[in-house]
């Protein structure tokens, strides 16, 4: 495709769609004539979502979670128990366990799994912040909540190593069958965890 | 009765297929053709639907039509309706870009279902017992380890489930031990990290590796059968397992290996890890598993792969290509599916007679030729007689 025709702010808008991820040359230009031909308003408003994204975020100091404010507003509720620290990998894994209700402690997003594939070591990760943590903090049990792929498992097992040395309690999230799942279509390495992982009703 | 067949193959865009619909009325089915006209391709699209992979390792995007690649939406599709045990499945595999769009040179992506229900490449090995019999079979013999790996994975694969999916786990974890073991050696960094990839690689690896012993004790006693039958009684072919860690720490080499506990197996393979920790970190990759197995031919103590003739080399792939039928026909309780490609115009008349007495045991078989001749008129009576054209396919006359 020849771009060479359109004026300079438009290449300059595809390219930079184009950056992102899951976005090709084509819905990058797509994108870029809808934003031409719609409203000034909402042109602005992408524009402004986007400085703000930058410039009125930030990771909280303790928990590293994206947020306004740091501490931020999780660290900062003195009805939350301060003595279980939920471990995840990124911030939207916060989002999808606050949605639960369930959990009423503590976060720490480590920002990534350990991959030795994507060339990304522990020392990458906010690993030495959580053993420092653990080590300033009250805290009794650290829940691991990386994902259950081979990288999210085998961070895990390499934090709760670390944690291990210092007598602390250390869960994993359990793993089984999805709720809504037939048992008859769930993958033998599914199944074998909810066998392993069953419980008395 | 339920004894196991493909009844239907088609074909869209596959190789030099750009459609193909073909019933298998007959268990024996012939097909002559020329060179290059599509023979092969059909043996292969079976063999992918049986095995999830081509018989060669080639991308993927190499199963599509080079005619179709051209057009805006480039895809190949393979279905084959089967039978089991009474029970008739569809088996499905569609190649395709893996986005709708995404720079030059789209990466093609299979997707595979069962009964149009979207599944794991692994759950369809198995569905479709197969075994693809290939004038380049002799590499078995006389080429590199990877060939002989390829052939016990093949078929242990295709009849054990728990085989497939450790080998499955054993690769993904083999990629990523080896990328850190590279990152530690150029970059530095905790060696802790090892550890939970040593365990996953002993764990899968140990599988592996019990499984492996026992199938060539099997295949060797039947493997024995046929080399003595081809050659009137006069080799005794000995088979030799050369795992990828030291099953025998405390043993001279010449020794058999003993049959191994996968307990066993395990202790060993862990601390054969520890031990060579060292030189695994200078070589940044992976030294030690199953992924560095072997195995020896042997006859009269010689081996074959270095000092075998063209024609004993041959006589042994034979050999083991039967015992693998053999073995696959135990552990299934009735024989796979036999796909034959133009094998006859490379054995003698010894070695022909005991791959078609063979044809004659099984319930299906699909066999290619150039020419006619290469089967008897017996067997040409009995099958259905095929002609390949250019990737289409039409009956032949009886006369030819």
């Amino acid at each position: 495709m020849s771009t060479q025709v359109l004026p300079g702010p438009v290449i300059k808008l595809i390219e930079a769609f184009s950056g992102l991820p899951g976005i090709g040359p084509k819905t990058a230009s797509r994108l870029a004539f809808y934003l031409l031909r719609a409203p000034q308003e909402q042109a602005l408003n992408l524009a402004e979502a986007l400085q703000d994204l930058k410039a009125r975020t930030v990771l909280c100091a303790r928990c590293f979670n994206i947020a306004e404010t740091s501490p931020c507003a999780i660290c900062q509720d003195e009805t939350r128990d301060a003595s279980i620290l939920c471990v995840v990998e990124e911030p939207l894994d916060v989002v999808a366990i606050e949605r639960t209700r369930e959990f009423r402690g503590h976060y720490h997003v480590l920002h990534g799994a350990i991959s030795p594939v994507e060339g990304i070591g522990p020392e990458d990760l906010k690993i030495d912040a959580l053993l420092e943590r653990v080590r300033r903090e009250p805290v009794r049990e650290v829940l691991l909540a990386t994902n259950a792929n081979l990288e999210g498992e085998s961070t895990a097992s390499y934090v709760a190593h670390l944690l291990k040395a210092s007598g602390i309690r250390v869960t994993r999230l359990a793993r089984g069958l999805p709720v809504g799942g037939d048992v008859e279509y769930a993958d033998e390495i599914t199944l074998s965890r909810a066998l392993e992982g069953r419980r008395e009703i | 009765m339920g004894s196991m067949r493909i009844h239907h193959l088609s074909l869209a865009n596959f190789r030099n297929y750009t459609r193909l619909e073909l019933d298998f009325s007959t268990p024996l089915t012939l097909l002559q053709g020329d060179n290059a006209q599509g023979k092969t391709n059909l043996l292969e699209a079976i063999y992918v639907l049986a095995t999830s992979r081509t018989p060669h390792a080639v991308a993927e995007r190499e199963m599509v039509n080079w005619l179709a690649l051209e057009e805006s939406f480039p895809y190949a599709r393979l279905v084959a309706d089967v039978e089991r045990a009474g029970r008739r499945q569809r088996l499905e595999i569609v190649v395709a870009p893996q986005n709708g769009e995404g720079g030059n040179g789209p990466t093609f992506r299979k997707q595979v279902k069962i009964n149009g229900v979207a599944r794991r490449a692994l759950d369809l090995v198995g569905l479709l017992p197969v075994v693809l019999f290939l004038p380049e079979d002799i590499e078995l013999v006389s080429g590199a380890p990877a060939v002989r790996r390829r052939y016990l994975n093949v078929a242990l694969c295709q009849i054990d489930a728990a085989y497939c999916r450790a080998l499955a786990e054993y690769n993904r974890v083999l990629t990523r031990r080896s990328a850190l073991l590279r990152h530690l050696r150029e970059r530095g960094g905790n060696q802790d990290q090892m550890r939970f990839w040593d365990e996953r690689l002993v764990m899968y690896g140990s599988t592996l590796l019990a499984r492996r012993q026992e199938a060539i004790s099997a295949l060797e006693g039947e493997a024995q059968t046929r080399q003595r039958a081809l050659t009137q009684g006069r080799e005794h072919l000995r088979l030799r397992y050369l795992p990828g860690i030291d099953l025998a720490p405390d043993r001279p080499e010449e020794e058999v290996l003993p049959m191994l506990e996968a307990a066993r197996i395990e202790a060993l393979f862990g601390e054969e890890l520890r031990a060579g920790r060292e030189k695994e970190l200078a070589a940044g990759t992976c030294l030690y598993g199953p992924h560095r197995d072997d195995l020896r031919f042997l006859i009269g103590g010689r081996d074959l792969r270095l000092y075998g003739s063209r024609g004993q080399q041959r006589t042994v792939a034979l050999a083991m290509k039967l015992a693998e039928m053999a073995v696959m026909t135990q552990a299934l309780g009735e024989p796979p599916l036999l796909l034959l490609d133009d094998m006859m115009s490379e054995l003698d008349a010894r070695r022909r007679a005991a791959l078609l007495s063979t044809l004659n045991g099984v319930p299906q078989a699909i066999c290619t030729a150039t020419d006619w001749s290469d089967f008897d008129e017996g067997f040409r009576a009995r099958a259905r007689c095929l002609r390949v054209v250019e990737g289409r396919i039409e009956e032949a006359e009886r006369s030819a």
